[in-house]
């Protein structure tokens, strides 16, 4: 009986010496996965700061310049070419001769079937 | 000492064994004797080491914390106002080498000069052989410099990892920017201001910073306003054929500097050795060079004049004669021989009629206008460089007249350009800054120092001055332009030079309501063929600064507009000035 106990008992500690010995090995693979990734991290945000560097040295506006004067057929910009959106008029109110002439007949428009139902385009989006 | 602690220790052992172990155990005695001894034989080995650790001098340096130290810092990044960058950090690999862990220094000396060739062998042997545990073989070698090096598989020859500073943009703005040495120690302009801020690692032992925490630096710079005004200086640099040009961009209302060059530049990736005399002419001329600003200071002296209730815009001045004084006689460039309205004068550039105007001001009155307007007065800013204006030591009433339309006093550009802004900002003095700042900041560190009608009669002067004066190429229409052309003869020897001048122009946008104040100086320029022999600031700084205007306006997306109805009201009230444009004829 007693030794039964004790086989159980010994068993019982070389598996959890077995099981804590695997964790912390595993623990270590694990920490070292994390130095690897975090060395992999430091060098692509290097490459990223290089890449950075790069595309602002080609996107360098005397460089632009050079080569949209090289190989644009674009004219300078002239100050009459800037408007703002308040210069812009106002859009007329849409003629309607037709309709006009209905109304003037005395045929007015609220019998027309396709106001604002379905239509083949869908109705202008409210500002 | 040591030894007498031990001995009463096993005294007070001993006698304690004696009385505790009975005769039996006797025979036990002699091996924890030996025990005992051996144990105080250990501890008189530590002891000696401490001691010996103590007294030596030098501490025992690991490689890492040896190669930390040398290894170039971390920087922030320079961005400018619209987050470009002006300067990063970039890795690169530097080679060193530990000498008392290499086998054959002659072998290493041999192989490592054949990869590299532009290291000196003796040079390097010499280092070599010093008593030195880490020495640097090349900074920043490139990828196939590192893999030959790392193939030829020497012992205590190994590679660290540096920060290399990089500016893209090249010359774009390089006298702000400034640049670093090897060590990335920052050596002028901003980089120097970020070490000076503490804004950089410090790189002493034991204080490392994490270039993550690192916060980038947003300058007030704008790119592309740099790049149009780097253009257009050059442009004029060589058609006007001058001898150096400068400019720069100053949003009036919060005094940031939008953008700054000088001409000739260089490139901060490939820094001049600013200590030679073949580079004195790189040197940053807007901040550094102090020239007599010319007709532009005459802006200073007519809004002393008014400020100081003397003269309204209204009154007359008698510019009939040449005014003398001594041996000295002033003469008008463009002589009216008349008596000119104060409007007149400025349009007219008359120097007599200003000098009158100073005079009626007195000298003791002039020089403390100048000094409230920081005019004699070293200017400091974020940028480590920065001149002192040359202050004539005796100051008398001839002194007063010349300095009036800016002759005989020497001020900083940058200079000029803060007192300018301060008339057309509604009187608020503020120093230029180069980093981002808003209004509200602005104007709490300003100094009100002439009222807000001298500051709108100064904004229609410059205006009429744009319409009728000397500055109509400047008259970019959709911008209300106002402007002020100069032209200072240089001195040759000890006189004044007829062909020799050195111009400046300052435009504002819009007159009513300024926002930006451009500056053009070219240091002297000749007549461009079709100018008819030409080379006042009109033709050369004056069209470049209306080219600028035509160029930057619309970069800092400013559409043009219809001119305002009524630009200068509080004057309009006074019944001066309701339209700048009929000015001429008033």
């Amino acid at each position: 009986m007693w030794r039964l106990v004790h086989l159980i008992a010994i068993a019982a500690l070389i598996g959890s010496a077995g099981y804590v010995y695997r964790i912390k090995y595993q623990t270590i693979l694990e920490a070292e996965q994390i130095v690897k990734l975090k060395h992999q991290i430091n060098k692509a945000k290097d490459e990223i700061g290089v890449l950075h560097a790069e595309y602002e040295h080609l996107a360098r506006p005397d460089r632009v310049q050079e080569l949209a004067d090289k190989l644009l057929q674009m004219q300078p910009l002239a100050l009459n070419q800037i408007a703002r959106v308040a210069d812009i008029p106002e859009k007329n109110a849409a003629a309607d001769s037709i309709g006009h002439k209905l109304e003037e007949l005395g045929l007015g428009m609220s019998a027309t079937p396709a106001n604002g139902a379905a239509g083949a385009t869908p109705p202008a989006r409210s500002p | 000492m040591t030894a007498a602690i031990l001995k009463t220790l096993r005294q007070r052992l001993m006698g304690g064994a004696s009385r505790l172990i009975s005769p039996a155990a006797d025979k036990g005695r002699g091996r924890i004797r030996q025990l005992i001894l051996l144990i105080g034989v250990a501890y008189l080995g530590i002891a000696a080491k401490l001691v010996h650790l103590g007294l030596s001098h030098e501490a025992p340096q690991t490689l890492k914390s040896a190669a930390d130290l040398a290894a170039a810092g971390a920087r922030p990044d320079l961005l400018d106002r619209n987050g470009a960058i002006l300067a990063t950090d970039v890795k690169t690999m530097s080679v060193f080498a530990e000498p008392k862990n290499i086998i054959d220094k002659d072998e290493a000396v041999e192989l490592v000069t054949a990869v590299l060739p532009d290291v000196d062998a003796h040079e390097l042997r010499e280092r070599l052989n010093s008593r030195k545990g880490f020495i640097w073989i090349k900074r920043q070698i490139t990828a196939k410099e590192q893999s030959e090096i790392y193939h030829l598989g020497l012992p205590g020859i190994g590679f660290w990892p540096e920060n290399k500073r990089i500016y893209p943009n090249g010359p774009l703005g390089a006298h702000v920017i400034g640049f670093v040495d090897k060590d990335n120690i920052g050596i002028a302009g901003m980089e120097k201001y970020l070490d000076t801020q503490g804004l950089t690692d410090p790189h002493v032992p034991g204080f490392q910073v994490d270039p993550e925490a690192l916060i980038p630096v947003k300058l007030s710079l704008d790119l592309k306003a740099t790049q149009a005004l780097r253009d257009e200086l050059t442009q004029g640099l060589e058609k006007y054929r001058a001898k150096a040009a400068a400019g720069a961009i100053l949003d009036v209302n919060t005094g940031e500097v939008i953008a700054l060059e000088s001409l000739p530049d260089y490139d901060p990736n490939d820094p001049p050795d600013m200590t030679k005399p073949t580079n004195i002419g790189k040197i940053n001329r807007i901040n550094v060079g102090t020239y007599e600003m010319g007709s532009t200071f005459k802006a200073l002296t007519i809004a002393m004049a008014l400020d100081s209730g003397k003269v309204s815009l209204g009154s007359h001045i008698d510019a009939r004669e040449s005014l003398r004084s001594g041996r000295f006689t002033i003469h008008d460039f463009h002589a009216t021989h008349r008596v000119l309205t104060v409007p007149e004068v400025f349009t007219h550039s008359s120097n007599v009629g200003t000098a009158r105007m100073a005079l009626m001001v007195g000298v003791s009155g002039h020089q403390a206008f100048l000094r409230k307007m920081g005019q004699l007065d070293r200017l400091t800013t974020e940028l480590p460089e920065s001149a002192r204006p040359q202050v004539p030591h005796h100051w008398g009433e001839l002194n007063t007249m010349t300095i009036a339309f800016g002759q005989g006093l020497n001020v900083a550009p940058l200079q000029a350009v803060m007192g300018v802004a301060a008339l057309v900002n509604g009187g608020h003095l503020m120093k230029p800054t180069f980093l981002v700042r808003d209004e509200a900041v602005a104007m709490a560190n300003s100094e009100k120092v002439i009222s807000d009608q001298t500051s709108e009669s100064m904004r229609y002067l410059l205006r009429s001055n744009a319409t009728h004066g000397s500055a109509g190429f400047a008259n970019i229409d959709g911008y209300y332009v106002g402007a002020k052309t100069g032209t200072a003869q240089k001195i040759v020897g000890r006189r004044y030079s007829n062909d020799k001048v050195f111009t400046t122009f300052m435009a504002i946008t819009p007159a009513d309501k300024p926002k930006y104040l451009y500056l053009v100086v070219y240091d002297q320029p000749e007549s461009a063929p079709g100018d008819g022999g030409y080379h006042t600031a009109a033709y050369n700084a004056g069209r470049v600064a209306g080219s600028l205007v035509r160029r930057v306006e619309p970069l800092e997306g400013h559409a043009p507009f219809p001119a305002p109805a009524h630009p200068f009201p509080l004057i309009a009230r006074l019944g001066y000035g309701g339209d700048a444009d009929r000015v001429g004829k008033e």
